[in-house]
């Protein structure tokens, strides 16, 4: 087994390059939406076959145990090189989380299944009630036997038609604060009393779901933790990976696209139009500045907290006013949906447009986040 | 005031410069109030000479100056963390004018002889001169054209100096038949005539006009004058910059304070959600300018080209220009009435971030820049 992290980073760096050259598939560079399992199940069970599906795991679970320097280069790698996000969910969510809060039946039984690709899983949190204010949920986990009779409704599940488990938080209690009634359960999805319905975005792609609970039989073994212990759990799991919604990649890949576009269209002769994209380039160059500064922080094995948002947000509102001056430039093609030929490449400016909306939505909308900063850092009253 | 800054949660400072961060919050602690500042501004010089004597006593003045010209020779990431103090307290002396960009432009120059003598009397606070370069509004360009040195004679007219008032001489950037040359003369000169701007920040811009001035001595030469300069400029505005975060930083403390503080509707505003927000932003503004003044004088204190200098400092100017003065903007807003008031010090802070982030290029300035030389 190789020490990953004993490697020169360059040489760590050029061995995932080499590799990936040798074994992505071409056609799924820079994917302009999330792939499902039928696009990309191959790919999965090649990083699978190479023990390079858990990068972020210790060794003894099955991963390959990168420290935080090491996992930074490997996202930058498979980033730059335009890697989709396979459904991930078993190793960047549930899988560290049973690492650290499963028992020892659990591990053994899940994190191999995982690994081999058997257990696909997607992640069950937000109700149509439970969105933001996601403590308020209500689906309900009622105790009968060794069981739970599950009733209820999930939603933005993403990629629930490709998995077949589910990591749910359900009410076991009704009493009581809000926060401290839920509780973290394991569900497959092929239980009886399971409908998954996909659900179309605006980008016409069905990348999320919902699910329906309706009297489903679920043993109390697959509870995560203690029951009512839910809620801190699954807060507990917010990493390493936070990092990672700061990286200014996706941004960058955008801007080049706003570069291919305006070429192709004569917009660099134009004095506004060069002004508002420095404004954006420079955007994203302070925002690496920023982001280099935490990375520093992981580099030295400290912790990274609440101001971790603060990427989030300058990141994802950056990429939408990227996209909306990808808009200004497209034109009448602004309502047009294919991809337009701009250079050596094609760029769709509405589905660019429309790709950036979600970004400020998900993973705690940035209202949610600016709440976040004002309590945590400010600690503005409340 | 609570510290508000991500310094203390997640970056990591040098023995050396905790004591030099040290030293300089106990240098502005001695005016809190901001006493000082309101007694010497929109009088000549502009500045407290008290302040500066304490600097020079305390060796700050050679802190950008090599050992051989008996200066200390630290660091761009060292005393940056002097420079935001110096923009916290808006400390009334003109640091960055005279041993940033004064004193980097002597080290620059090719007269050893002058170097050798003058400079240690800049860093002892004996002699103050002041870099007069800038002949057109809103230019960033080093070249010298309109004040010509013919025949040992200067002519010609000079804008924007700042704290002229309180300089003992001026070094000027000149055409000559061959390109730019620098040439030190004497305040009392005969043939200059200095006229003065108040700034909003209390201080004094210079108007310096060249009749048939002796020209004086030869600092720079045209070899070396432009490069010179040019590169002591992008070293001030560096040092203009982390002034501006000092500036923002502390407006933001104080508003943040101020939010916790003031009650309406029976609460304290700052538990109110488009306050919040709004105070977010600018924290977040203030956290991305302190990412970059980290990257940047780590790269001027790498062995970077001329052209990448040029264009971190220009990166830099440009956000943290524009980032001081939405946050002080933003500030008197949050501040209500009181903070439109002359007795209330957030205003203060305003028209430091006015001043300072138009000195040596607005951020249009700085991003046409960039423009030119990334894109």
């Amino acid at each position: 087994m190789t020490d990953y992290n004993a490697m020169a980073d360059d040489d760590f760096r050029k061995m995932l390059n080499d590799w990936l050259v040798e074994n992505y598939p071409s056609e799924l560079r820079f994917p302009a939406e999330r792939m499902h399992w039928d696009q990309c199940g191959d790919w999965y069970m090649t990083l699978a076959k190479k023990g390079w599906l858990a990068p972020g795991w210790p060794v003894e679970h099955g991963g390959m145990g990168l420290d935080a320097n090491k996992l930074l280069i490997l996202m930058e790698e498979f980033e730059s090189y335009g890697v989709g996000r396979t459904p991930d969910q078993g190793m960047t969510m549930i899988g560290p989380l049973l690492i650290q809060y499963g028992t020892d039946e659990q591990r053994a039984h899940y994190l191999p299944k995982i690994l081999n690709g058997e257990n696909i899983w997607c992640q069950g949190y937000s109700e149509p009630g439970a969105g933001s204010d996601l403590a308020s949920l209500r689906t309900a986990a009622v105790r009968d036997g060794d069981d739970y009779i599950v009733n209820g409704h999930k939603i933005w599940t993403t990629l629930a038609m490709d998995a077949n488990m589910i990591f749910t938080l359900v009410r076991t209690n009704k009493e009581g604060k809000k926060q401290q009634g839920i509780t973290f359960l394991l569900i497959p999805l092929d239980s009886p009393g399971i409908t998954v319905r996909g659900i179309d975005n605006l980008g016409m792609h069905d990348e999320f779901a919902e699910v329906f609970f309706d009297d489903v039989r679920v043993p109390v073994a697959n509870v995560v933790g203690k029951e009512n212990d839910g809620w801190t759990i699954a807060k507990a799991l917010l990493g390493h990976e936070r990092i990672f919604i700061g990286s200014p990649k996706m941004a960058s890949l955008a801007m080049n696209r706003l570069k291919a576009l305006a070429e192709s269209a004569n917009m660099f002769n134009d004095p506004l139009f060069v002004e508002r994209y420095t404004v954006l380039k420079l955007e994203i160059e302070d925002l690496a500045a920023a982001y280099r500064r935490f990375v520093e922080v992981l580099k030295r094995g400290g912790k990274i907290g609440a101001e971790v948002s603060m990427l989030k947000i300058w990141n994802t509102e950056t990429q939408q006013r990227i996209t909306d001056l990808m808009l200004d430039v497209a034109g009448e093609n602004c309502g047009v949906s294919d991809a337009i030929p701009a250079g050596d490449t094609a760029v769709s400016a509405p589905g660019e447009f429309i790709g950036a909306r979600p970004t400020t939505i998900y993973g705690g909308s940035n209202q949610i986040q600016r709440n976040i900063l004002a309590k945590a850092v400010l600690k503005l009253p409340s | 005031m609570e510290d508000i800054s991500l310094q203390s949660r997640i970056d990591v400072l040098s023995e050396e410069q905790v004591m030099i961060q040290d030293s300089a919050v106990a240098f502005i602690a001695q005016d809190e109030e901001l006493k000082k500042v309101r007694e010497n501004r929109f009088k000549q010089p502009g500045y407290d000479a008290q302040t500066w004597a304490e600097m020079a006593e305390a060796g700050w003045l050679g802190f950008l100056v090599p050992e051989d010209y008996e200066g200390i020779g630290l660091a761009f990431s060292d005393i940056s963390l002097v420079l935001i103090q110096l923009g916290k307290g808006l400390v009334p002396a003109p640091f960055s004018t005279t041993a940033v960009l004064a004193a980097r432009t002597l080290v620059k120059s090719d007269n050893e002889a002058f170097k050798k003598a003058r400079l240690p009397a800049l860093i002892s606070g004996e002699w103050k001169p002041a870099i007069a370069w800038q002949e057109t509004r809103a230019s960033l360009d080093v070249k010298a054209e309109k004040v010509t040195c013919a025949d040992g004679k200067l002519n010609g007219q000079k804008l924007f100096v700042p704290d002229a008032g309180g300089a003992d001489a001026f070094i000027i950037s000149a055409a000559e038949a061959k390109g730019t040359a620098l040439y030190a003369i004497e305040k009392d000169a005969s043939g200059l005539s200095i006229e003065y701007a108040q700034r909003v920040d209390g201080g004094f811009y210079g108007t310096l006009t060249f009749n048939n001035v002796d020209a004086g001595e030869q600092v720079a030469s045209t070899a070396v004058a432009e490069h010179a300069l040019g590169g002591a400029l992008d070293e001030a505005r560096v040092a203009a910059s982390a002034e501006l975060l000092g500036v923002m930083t502390r407006a933001l403390e104080i508003t943040v304070d101020y939010l916790t503080q003031r009650v309406q509707f029976d609460k304290p505003i700052g538990s109110f959600q488009a306050l919040q927000h709004n105070a977010v932003d600018l924290f977040v503004l203030s956290e991305i300018s302190r990412s970059v003044l980290l990257q940047t004088t780590a790269l001027f204190d790498s062995e970077a080209s001329d052209q990448e200098r040029a264009i971190a400092a220009s990166q830099l100017k440009a956000r943290c220009g524009d980032a001081a003065l939405k946050i002080t903007k933003d500030a008197i807003q949050l501040h209500g009435g009181i903070g439109y008031t002359d007795e209330c010090n957030i205003g203060l802070y305003l028209k430091k971030a006015m001043y300072l982030s138009s000195l040596w290029g607005n951020a249009s300035a700085h991003r046409s820049r960039y423009a030119d030389l990334v894109l």
